[in-house]
C-alpha cells in the first residue's frame, strides 16, 4: 500500500479541500469545516513549534527511548510526520514486526476462513463512509487495505478474531502510517497488551474497564456517581462505544490522535482520563438529567463542541486540570513538575 | 434533553437483529425518514426519538439500536431494560439471518419484559428478486411465536411506518387494557430515574392519566 495519499497527514494544514470541505485525512466536514479551520488556524502554531522540537529531539536521539522527556513531548503531541514511528517505537509494535520479518504477507498468504471473511466484507463499506479514502469508488481507496489488515489480525489472533469497532480502529491506523504492515502491528500492540481483551468474545477487559470508569467517577465526581448509580448497566449504554472505538467519531479526530499519542506511548489510562475529563467538565449538565434517555443524551452531547475541538487545551487541561476542582493546587498523581 | 413537547406516554422500542440487517436505516427512517446505503456500523447503543398520535394520546416513541455482532450481547443486557417494544429485523435475501431469529427471541425474552409486544421484520424486502426467506414461512414462524409480523424496506419505505405503528398501537392497547401490570406500566412510561413515585411527571402534559 504505497499509494501517496492527497493532502497528506503529514501536513494538517493542507485543507487542500477546502471547496468540498474534506479535512487532510479524507474526512468529509460539511458541517462543522468552519469551526475545524478556525481550530486549525490556531493550532497551527503549537504544532509548528512542536515539529521542531521533536526533530531537534530526534536529531539528537534517532532510535526512541522512553524517558520523562520524551513522556512530556508525546503528552504534548505527536506530529504527523512522526507519528508513526513513534507509535511503532513506543508500543513494542517495531520490535515485534523485526522479530518476526514477513509475518503480515505471511497471514494474507495463508488460506483464510470463510466466516471471517465474510463478516469483516459486511463492514469494510460501513467503515468510514463519510471518507472519501474510503468511499468504495475513490480510485487510491483505502478499502482493501482495511480489509487486508483486519483480515490478517483475524487470523493472527484467533480469539479475537473480529469485533465490530476493530475496523475503525485499523481505518484510523491507515490513514495514520499509510502502510498496512505497520497498521497491523500496531493493531496487535493495542489490541494484544494495551487494551487485552477489549474485544474478545466475553468482551472482558471492556466491561472491568468500565466498571473501574464507575469506580472513579463515584470518588471524583460522587454526585454524578449517584445519579448514575440509579440506573443500573447504565455505563455500558453511555461509556462502551468511547472504549470501544477509542473515541473515534466521538471526539474530533486531531484530539483522538493526540489520545493516541498518549494510549501508544502510556497505555490505557489516558482513556480514563479523557473519560473523568470530560465527566467533571460537564457535571452541571448531567446532573440536570431526569431519565436513563436524559443521560444517555447528555453523554453524547458532551464530546462535542468547542471544549473537545480544541485538542491542545483538551490535552493539556486532561492532565494539569483533572483533579483540580476537587482538591486545589495538588497536582494528580500523574503529573510531574513541569519545566 | 426532556423536550418541550408534552406526551402522554414514552414506549420504549428496540431494534434486534443480525448485523446487517439494516437495524439502522429502518430507525433512521422512522424517525428521520432517511435511508443510508452505505451507514456506519454501529458500536454501543444509539437511540432516536420521534412522537405519534395514537387515538387521542400522544405517544413518544423512544427507538433504540445496538450493534448486531453476536459478541456485543455480551455487554448489551441494560439495552433490554425498560423495553416495551421489539422488532427482530432479519434480511429477507439471506437466510441465516433469519435463521438466527430463535436466538434473538430468547436472548429478549431472557433481559426484557415478558409483556413486551414483538414484531418479526423481513427487511430489505426490495430485493424481492434476491429473496431467500419466503414469506409464508416467517408468517408462520412468527405465528407460532407469537409475535406480530410484517415485512418492510427501509430503502423505499414501505412498511416502515406501518411496522413501528403497528407495534405502538399494540403496546398502547396493552397499557390501556392495564394488561400490563402496574410494575410494568412505570416501565411502559421509562420514567424517572428516582422510583416509581416519579413516574407520573414524565409527560409534561399530564401522563399517566390513562388510568
Amino acid at each position: 500500500m504505497e499509494k501517496d495519499m492527497k493532502g497528506s497527514a503529514a501536513q494538517p494544514l493542507a485543507c487542500n479541500n477546502v471547496s468540498e470541505r474534506i479535512d487532510p485525512y479524507g474526512f468529509e466536514r460539511h458541517h462543522d469545516f468552519e469551526s475545524y479551520k478556525e481550530m486549525m488556524n490556531e493550532y497551527v502554531a503549537v504544532l509548528n513549534r512542536r515539529s521542531t522540537r521533536w526533530s531537534k529531539l530526534l536529531q539528537e536521539k534517532p532510535h526512541i527511548e522512553k524517558n520523562l522527556t520524551v513522556k512530556r513531548y508525546v503528552r504534548k503531541g505527536v506530529p504527523n510526520e512522526h507519528r508513526a514511528m513513534i507509535w511503532m517505537a513506543a508500543s513494542g509494535a517495531q520490535e515485534r514486526q523485526e522479530s518476526i520479518p514477513g509475518y503480515y504477507q505471511s497471514l494474507l498468504a495463508m488460506e483464510h476462513d470463510a466466516k471471517l471473511k465474510e463478516t469483516i466484507q459486511m463492514d469494510i463499506n460501513r467503515t468510514f463512509p463519510n471518507n472519501v479514502l474510503f468511499k468504495s469508488r475513490a480510485e487510491s481507496g483505502l478499502q482493501r487495505a482495511l480489509y487486508n489488515v483486519l483480515l490478517a489480525y483475524g487470523h493472527h489472533n484467533k480469539a479475537v478474531g473480529y469485533c465490530q469497532g476493530m475496523n475503525f480502529i485499523a481505518g484510523y491506523l491507515i490513514i495514520i502510517t499509510k502502510d498496512e504492515d505497520k497498521s497491523f502491528w500496531l493493531m496487535d500492540a493495542l489490541l494484544g497488551r494495551i487494551l487485552p481483551d477489549y474485544y474478545s468474545p466475553a468482551m472482558l477487559g471492556l466491561k472491568i474497564d468500565q466498571e473501574v470508569l464507575e469506580e472513579l467517577v463515584k470518588a471524583k465526581a460522587p454526585a454524578v456517581g449517584q445519579l448514575m448509580a440509579q440506573f443500573p448497566g447504565i455505563w455500558t449504554l453511555v461509556v462502551s462505544r468511547w472504549f470501544i472505538c477509542l473515541y473515534i467519531d466521538i471526539l474530533p479526530i486531531e484530539t483522538v490522535l493526540r489520545i493516541w499519542d498518549c494510549l501508544f506511548y502510556e497505555g490505557s489510562k489516558v482513556l480514563f482520563r479523557v473519560a473523568l475529563t470530560l465527566i467533571i467538565h460537564h457535571q452541571p449538565e448531567i446532573l440536570r438529567a431526569r431519565s436513563l434517555s436524559d443521560v444517555c443524551e447528555c453523554f453524547k452531547q458532551i464530546t462535542c463542541g468547542a471544549f473537545t475541538l480544541d485538542c491542545h487545551t483538551f490535552m493539556q487541561g486532561r492532565f494539569k486540570g483533572l483533579l483540580e476542582p476537587r482538591a486545589k493546587g495538588t497536582r494528580g498523581p500523574y503529573i510531574k513538575p513541569k519545566k | 434533553m426532556g423536550s418541550d413537547d408534552s406526551y402522554n406516554f414514552v414506549f420504549k422500542v428496540v431494534l434486534i437483529g443480525e448485523s446487517g440487517v439494516g437495524k439502522s436505516n429502518l430507525l433512521s427512517r422512522f424517525t428521520k425518514n432517511e435511508f443510508n446505503h452505505d451507514s456506519r456500523t454501529t458500536i454501543g447503543v444509539e437511540f432516536s426519538t420521534r412522537t405519534v398520535q395514537l387515538d387521542n394520546y400522544t405517544i413518544k416513541a423512544q427507538i433504540w439500536d445496538t450493534a448486531g455482532l453476536e459478541r456485543y450481547r455480551a455487554i448489551t443486557s441494560a439495552y433490554y431494560r425498560g423495553a416495551v417494544g421489539a422488532l427482530l429485523v432479519y434480511d429477507i435475501s439471506k437466510h441465516l439471518t433469519y435463521e438466527s431469529a430463535e436466538r434473538w427471541l430468547k436472548e429478549l425474552y431472557d433481559h426484557a419484559d415478558p409483556h413486551i409486544v414483538v414484531m418479526l421484520v423481513g427487511n430489505k424486502r426490495d430485493l424481492d428478486t434476491l429473496r431467500t426467506v419466503p414469506m409464508e414461512e416467517a408468517k408462520d414462524f412468527a405465528e407460532k411465536k407469537g409475535l406480530m409480523y410484517m415485512e418492510t424496506s427501509a430503502l423505499d419505505s414501505t412498511n416502515v411506518e406501518a411496522a413501528f405503528n403497528e407495534v405502538l398501537t399494540a403496546i398502547h392497547t396493552k397499557v390501556a387494557s392495564r394488561e400490563v401490570t402496574r410494575g410494568s406500566i412505570s416501565a411502559v412510561t421509562l420514567s424517572n430515574p428516582i422510583g416509581p413515585t416519579s413516574e407520573a411527571q414524565e409527560g409534561r402534559g399530564g401522563c399517566c392519566k390513562s388510568a
